[in-house]
């Protein structure tokens, strides 16, 4: 028997740009164990509460993460909102919904282009890429931004989706859901991706939800941990909202629950923006949050489902403000993953769990 | 179905039992998260199933206690509880993937624990609004309006001193504000 060896992977490597590490014991070219380190790049945003109050904290929330940035804003919106028992706007929760979607879309497309990269074909990451660029360009229409937008406000939105703003917006989702098409089959009908991806990494039903997995890694093992279910906001306004699954639990399927969500996130955009309703976009929210209370708030981020706290002292700053990304809760989930796949599989397995470690080190 | 959130306080004992009760009626264990608070630190535990969401409370732990591990029945719990310990200085037992005190490289250990200058004034902000809150409320029953008699009476020694008819324009002048007075009582 081959003696076993510790093969350290990251905090830099090639194919993984986030500084994550494992310590990698190999028997041969297997697997035997990982053990995962983050820890390299935290930044003690949640502690910076204490000199921003809860409308600057906002643009804070939103620089967690460059990709889900307008997720982090909306999550820590709905969470202060709730602190202070402020309904918003209609309309706002539309906006917020229809721009979070689009997050989505495009949180998927850039990690689907990533993972055709790191399984050795380059032209599909660069057509990926080359779509996402489209859906920035919308971004950067309606909110003026293309990684940080200062849309979301505590009590609604900053701005307006004008007529205008809605038809190019249809426009460009119909255009991009041909081209995404081409480019799915190329995903999951390719037999070069599919013998790279197939019956890699894979996990059990019951192992999904014994380590709490979220998100697409969960879906994809049939865990539905999706929180869109609890219809929160114009999530509740859709006439049907069902989350994509898959039972196979491999890379394949982790490919596959992303690759379909994006088809649905822009079912969803054309749905709301078709039923829109017409009116404010924000409501003043004066004064502070009553001393003691506290909130807690889900949102499901294109990683999965994230956790947000606050907790009130009684004056405009937080006593304590607390997310909990999903990557932190797919650690353990990628672990097991990894034990007992070959070598050259690892970067295949920690890419498909889409692990995003500046979210996790808030 | 809206997602519905519960708070509720625990103790320390209780860590346990409450993990072993959510393991066994299928829960998941959602996060951990620890609050520096004036009476030490509070741990608060969020359990989902279906579309609820517990969060159990536990207040004034401090650095000499024993915090019990949910990560032999959790693993997914470990980033935090591993956090715990980093940030906040909590003494977690038997955490399954324990880096023990090596998760994060922190310059400064246990930099939650510090109450920064803006921090304290924000505390002491809030303390002093509730004083006075408390404050206004005691004055507020203490003063109570007298009766209208001993206003009468009050007004009648105020008066004493006057030339009577200026007195008599004056007690005009009053009963008319107490008139207005029992009326808008009314």
């Amino acid at each position: 028997m081959a003696k076993a060896t510790i093969i350290p992977f990251g905090p830099q490597h090639p194919v993984l740009p986030e500084p994550l590490h494992l310590d990698l014991v190999v028997d041969d070219e297997k697997v035997v164990e990982a053990v995962p380190q983050i820890g390299f790049v935290h930044r003690g945003l949640e502690k910076l509460t204490e000199t921003r109050d809860y409308n600057q904290f906002i643009y804070v929330a939103e620089r967690i993460c460059g990709i889900c940035a307008f997720g982090h804003s909306m999550g820590y919106a709905e969470t202060i909102e709730s602190l202070m028992g402020v309904q918003i706007p209609e309309r706002a929760e539309y906006i917020r919904v229809i721009l979070h979607e689009l997050s989505r879309v495009h949180s998927h497309i850039l990690w689907m282009g990533l993972a055709a990269d790191a399984f050795g074909y380059e032209s599909l990451f660069m057509h990926c890429w080359r779509l996402r660029e489209r859906v920035l360009d919308v971004f950067e229409m309606t909110t003026g931004g293309r990684v940080i937008f200062s849309d979301v406000c505590v009590g609604g939105v900053n701005r307006d989706l004008t007529p205008e703003m809605q038809r190019k917006m249809l426009d460009t989702l119909n255009g991009l859901k041909d081209e995404y098409g081409t480019l799915c089959k190329a995903f999951l009908n390719d037999t070069s991706v599919r013998s790279r991806l197939v019956g890699v990494g894979v996990i059990s039903q019951e192992s999904a939800f014994a380590q709490g997995m979220v998100g697409p890694f969960a879906r994809a093992s049939n865990v539905n941990n999706d929180v869109r279910c609890y219809g929160n906001g114009a999530y509740g306004k859709l006439s049907d909202f069902q989350p994509v699954l898959d039972t196979d639990g491999d890379c394949y399927a982790r490919v596959k629950v992303r690759a379909l969500e994006v088809l649905q996130s822009i079912d969803i955009i054309e749905e709301l923006l078709k039923t829109m309703p017409d009116g404010d976009i924000a409501v003043k929210v004066k004064g502070s949050p009553a001393p003691g209370a506290q909130a807690t708030n889900t949102l499901e981020q294109p990683r999965g489902e994230c956790f947000y706290y606050a907790k009130s002292n009684g004056t405009k700053y937080l006593e304590r403000m607390r997310m909990r990304t999903p990557t932190s809760m797919n650690l353990a989930g990628m672990a097991t993953a990894l034990a007992g796949c070959q070598l050259a599989d690892v970067n295949m397995i920690v890419l498909t769990i889409d692990p995003c470690i500046s979210c996790t080190e808030r | 179905m809206p997602l519905e959130h519960k708070f509720i306080d625990f103790t320390l004992d209780d860590i346990t039992r409450v993990k072993e009760e959510k393991l066994a009626d299928g829960w998941r264990a959602v996060q951990v998260l620890c609050t520096n608070c004036d009476d030490g630190i509070e741990i608060l535990y969020s359990y989902t199933k279906g579309n609820v969401m517990e969060n159990y409370i536990v207040h004034g732990v401090t650095k000499q206690d024993t915090v019990p591990s949910i990560t032999d029945a959790f693993i997914g719990m470990f980033p935090f509880e591993n956090e715990a310990h980093d940030l906040f200085g909590v003494n977690v037992e038997g955490i399954a993937i324990d880096f023990a005190g090596k998760f994060y490289d922190l310059a400064q250990p246990e930099p939650m624990t510090i109450i920064s200058p803006e921090k304290k004034a924000a505390r002491d902000k809030a303390a002093k609004v509730a004083a006075a809150k408390k404050a206004a409320a005691q004055e507020k029953v203490e003063t109570a309006a007298p009766s209208v008699e001993q206003q009468r009476a009050d007004f009648e020694a105020k008066i004493a001193n006057l030339d009577p008819e200026k007195q008599a324009k004056m007690r005009a002048a009053f009963e008319a504000k107490l008139a207005k007075q029992a009326k808008e009582g009314e």
